[in-house]
């Protein structure tokens, strides 16, 4: 209850701060100031409050919350059910807010010293407000019974033993009973990603929102040019944030929901994939504006678009218009959130758009000065290739919409489609991450072009070679990619590594290159050199496969229900183990596996586990014979003599205590004949066969035992005895088998140490820009 | 006009118009059995899991055999080339993705719908009563 008011107190809070600070936006004067202040602080405020009430109520195990009831349970270790916060829609909505709110914090001191806060502030409270307006919706602080009203509202007295009950009308006797466990977390999220990988990536989308709001105040302010200073740091430190979070999630379907890969062009990746594209796109042409004046519509454009596919891809993967289509389920959240993200989408579009286009006459008109041997052409094209990257990705993602329309049934496109359209501009963009930094602005003489290139080129050739010569070939275009790769990773080392003899602090683009380089050559080398194979794995037999000796050795439970199937991997006498786990979830009703790899310095094993088949049983026979009778099974023949009750003590069968009864029988094999006795014990608990053995002449055992004794009283010779006979095991037959695929990476760790380094590029380049757009910093005054 | 533009607007025309032609192609399109066996190209197909037709997993292979009958009702034994789906034997219906090549239908992929799994429902908040 408090929490649902907390949350629209936020709303309303946030929506007034937008109308004050847009107030003294128009007003020119600081009247509003202190309401706008006030409400956007009252806002966070709040919305602080309601998560702490969220988390409050699930750290308690308030299940009489639907959210609670739905994403947590009593059982889970307090960091996965502090995760569980996120774990849904309403939740990972708050959490999105959350971050907004506090982002807009700071972001509220960095404008006012930059005389940006009437403009960025209202632009940035109208979307909290929205956000939040999503919250006031979907409410995360629902009770159980008001989501089950059919289940579990009832009246009349309480039954005696129920004690999980809540009176809602005490006149009417009107009372509701809620749930005393929660339904837990999925386990696919039950990991330590969890509770890292969404937060990070949650941060980047809020702070998606930050360009955008610096764009619109631009136009509000008819400032085309500085507004890009003062929002550079932010697009940056966004980019970061998204950057980290996309591959946090690979690393995390990689090494734990055994995806194969690290990157599968899933809806999910894609849509965090494509506002980080467009944010590079503008951070490289903004570079260019303020170089030289040029590019203004483009850089409104694009930083309009980073924030709306933000939005859009919020839209593709939470309104359940994918339904089927993904390896994600996606939960169909009721018509009012599928309209709300469309109208946000439809007023943010039009918000942006619409001031751009009022605003387009009156633009400055710089004309382009440069040539095509520039920094600025290749800072185009590259933002050029990025954004039709993110142009073919959405069409991708979309792709179950746009075949609804156009053949009325959704499906998705192949993978391929995403190699196919990516690669060609992927080497566009590594080719001229390299030559960029190589040219100067305005225009570069080409010989000291072609003497800057040498080394770099030299360099590149002789990797490509390398690859080429250790991994062996792949198509033609690939090669020409590692080669634009490396080119860019040792063109961006050279001129990094002047850069740092020169002003250490202009270092950070030079590093993100080398990052983005190192992870591209990864890409290849983990992803296209890779190598996998479905393995059977015997129990107790080593099979040879990609070079490695494998010997599944056997299983053992751990948390419970769980198994793990150790598997030793022995190569060149060095023997480690690896462990892949698979468990039946009660939760998804189906099978988890989750994958187990070795980390070598040139290569990662993977190990991701398929099937455990059950040792396969020998054949068996059962028939019925008279008492003389005899029957052919095997190579043997087996003949009834007769009922041995020699064992049976008077009076025992009557009295229910233990009695023995056999049945003689012989075996023949051609003409050697055996006599054998079967027994069946009869014990209080039912009847116990014990069966016996016969080795042939070849060494092959026969096991027999009786099935059920029909003996007839009046006439013996019509006696009969039913028999089982096990065939001996022939080689077809197997043991338990551990089915797996096993695949070798080589130089996965190329993408992580890239993405580190692309990290710490990404940080350098952030405090770079901060101090520079200090520099001005003029308090804002009434004009 | 300015060479440049002419040169730009190739390159764009020309770009979408691969990126249009490889989104085609990379559409599967749905059909029936009846569909595949004419069209001999990788097709969606929508059916249900024939229960009484022998269903095994061949390790030697690293195939699933299984039998599915699609919505027009006609069975055709299906090869998935990798293990068991997950949800297999619950699921109210799947689609397989492949080709049919001599009355078998080789499937690449499997995917299993399953009644509403991850949200919360009326029968699942009475067993948490």
């Amino acid at each position: 209850m408090i929490g649902g008011i907390v949350v629209k107190v936020a709303f309303l809070a946030a929506l007034a701060a937008a109308f004050f600070y847009y107030r003294v936006h128009r007003e020119q004067s600081e009247r509003w100031l202190v309401a706008a202040r006030g409400s956007f602080h009252l806002a966070v405020i709040s919305l602080m409050i309601a998560s702490a009430i969220l988390l409050s109520f699930i750290l308690t195990h308030q299940f009489q919350y639907t959210y609670v009831w739905n994403y947590s349970s009593t059982d889970l270790p307090l960091p996965l059910l502090i995760a569980t916060f996120y774990a849904g829609q309403e939740g990972s909505f708050m959490l999105w807010a959350l971050f907004t709110a506090i982002i807009g914090v700071f972001l509220m001191v960095y404008a006012s010293k930059k005389a940006y806060e009437p403009e960025v502030m209202s632009v940035y409270s109208l979307i909290l407000s929205i956000l939040l307006l999503m919250l006031v919706v979907k409410n995360p602080f629902e009770y159980v019974w008001n989501t089950f009203p059919n289940d579990l509202i009832h009246s009349g007295p309480v039954p005696a033993g129920v004690t999980n009950y809540i009176i809602l009308d005490a006149a009417r006797s009107v009372w509701a009973q809620f749930p005393v466990e929660g339904r837990g977390l999925n386990p696919l999220l039950q990991n330590y990603w969890m509770v890292i990988h969404p937060p990070i990536l949650f941060v980047g989308f809020s702070a998606m929102a930050v360009p955008y709001a610096h764009a619109v105040a631009g136009l509000m302010k008819r400032d085309y040019h500085s507004w890009i200073r003062v929002a550079t740091p932010w697009s940056v430190f966004g980019a970061m944030a998204l950057g980290f979070g996309i591959i946090l999630g690979g690393y995390w379907a990689y090494e734990t929901l055994g995806w194969g890969g690290y990157w599968a062009w899933d809806p999910v990746e894609n849509s965090s994939l494509i506002p980080w594209l467009l944010c590079l796109a503008a951070i490289h042409t903004t570079l260019t504006q303020r170089k030289s004046g040029a590019f203004v519509r483009t850089n409104f454009t694009l930083s309009i678009l980073a924030f709306l596919t933000v939005l859009y891809s919020t839209f593709l993967t939470r309104s359940g218009v994918l339904g089927d289509t993904s390896v994600h389920s996606f939960v169909d959240p009721g018509m009012w959130v599928y309209w709300l993200l469309l109208g946000c989408i439809a007023l943010f579009a039009s918000l942006g758009f619409g001031m751009l286009f009022y605003r387009m006459r009156e633009m400055p008109k710089i004309p382009v000065e440069h040539s095509i041997v520039s920094r600025e052409f290749a800072l185009f094209l590259g933002a050029f290739a990025l954004s039709f990257v993110a142009i073919f990705v959405i069409i991708g993602t979309s792709s179950p919409i746009i075949t609804t329309i156009f053949k009325g049934v959704a499906s998705a496109v192949e993978i391929n489609y995403y190699v196919k359209t990516t690669l060609p501009l992927g080497i566009a963009i590594t080719f001229l991450s390299g030559i960029g930094q190589l040219l100067w602005w305005k225009h570069s003489k080409t010989g000291s072009l072609l003497k800057s290139m040498a080394l770099p080129t030299v360099l590149a050739l002789g990797t490509t070679a390398l690859v080429l010569i250790m991994l062996g070939t792949d198509e033609f275009l690939i090669l020409v990619f590692t080669f634009c790769s490396a080119f860019s990773l040792f063109a961006n080392l050279q001129v990094g590594y002047k850069i740092f003899r020169g002003n250490p602090k202009f270092v950070g683009g030079s590093i993100a290159h080398v990052g983005i380089a190192l992870m591209c050559l990864g890409f290849v080398t983990s992803e296209r050199y890779d190598d996998s194979l479905t393995v059977a794995l015997e129990r107790g037999k080593t099979v040879e496969a990609l070079g490695y000796r494998m010997t599944y050795v056997g299983y053992h439970p751990y948390e419970r229900e769980k198994y793990a199937f150790t598997i030793e991997v022995e190569r060149e006498g060095v023997k480690r183990t690896v462990a892949p786990t698979m468990y039946y979830s009660e939760f998804t009703k189906g099978i988890m596996r989750h994958p187990d790899l070795i980390n070598f310095f040139t290569k990662d094993f993977y190990v991701a586990p398929l099937s455990l088949e059950e040792g396969g049983r020998a054949p068996e026979e059962t028939f019925e014979l008279l008492q003389g009778e005899e029957q052919a099974v095997g190579s043997l023949h087996v003949r009834f003599v007769d009922f041995d009750f020699s064992n049976v003590q008077q009076g025992a069968m009557l009295e229910g205590k233990d009695f023995t009864i056999g049945v003689d029988i012989v075996v023949r094999e051609g003409t050697r004949t055996t006599p054998l006795k079967l027994l069946m014990k009869n014990t209080p608990q039912g009847p116990e066969f014990v069966p016996s053995r016969y080795t042939t002449g070849d060494q092959s055992t026969y096991q027999l035992a009786i099935a059920r004794l029909m003996p007839d009283r009046e006439d013996k010779s019509k006696s009969k005895v039913e028999l089982t006979v096990r065939l001996p095991q022939t080689s077809e037959q197997k043991g338990e088998t551990l089915l797996v695929e096993a695949s070798l990476k080589p130089y996965i760790n190329l993408v992580w140490v890239g993405t580190v380094t692309l990290v710490i590029g990404f940080l350098l380049t952030i405090i770079h820009r901060v101090e520079e757009a200090r520099l001005k910093h003029d308090r804002w005054t009434p004009q | 006009m300015n060479a440049k533009i002419i040169l730009a607007v190739v390159v764009v025309v020309a770009g979408l118009i691969a990126g249009v032609v490889n989104f085609l192609e990379s559409n599967v399109e749905y059909g029936d059995f009846t569909m595949a066996e004419r069209v001999e190209r990788t097709i969606q197909v929508k059916g249900e899991w024939v229960k009484e037709a022998e269903t095994r997993f061949d390790a030697e292979k690293g195939q699933f055999l299984f039998s599915m009958r699609d919505e027009k009702g006609r069975v055709m034994p299906v090869v998935l080339a990798g293990a068991k789906p997950n949800n297999f034997e619950i699921a109210t219906s799947m689609v397989a993705k492949g080709k049919l090549d001599n009355g078998v239908f080789y499937a690449s992929n499997v995917l299993t719908k399953c009644p509403s799994k991850y949200e919360g429902d009326a029968s699942a908040v009475k067993e948490s009563l």
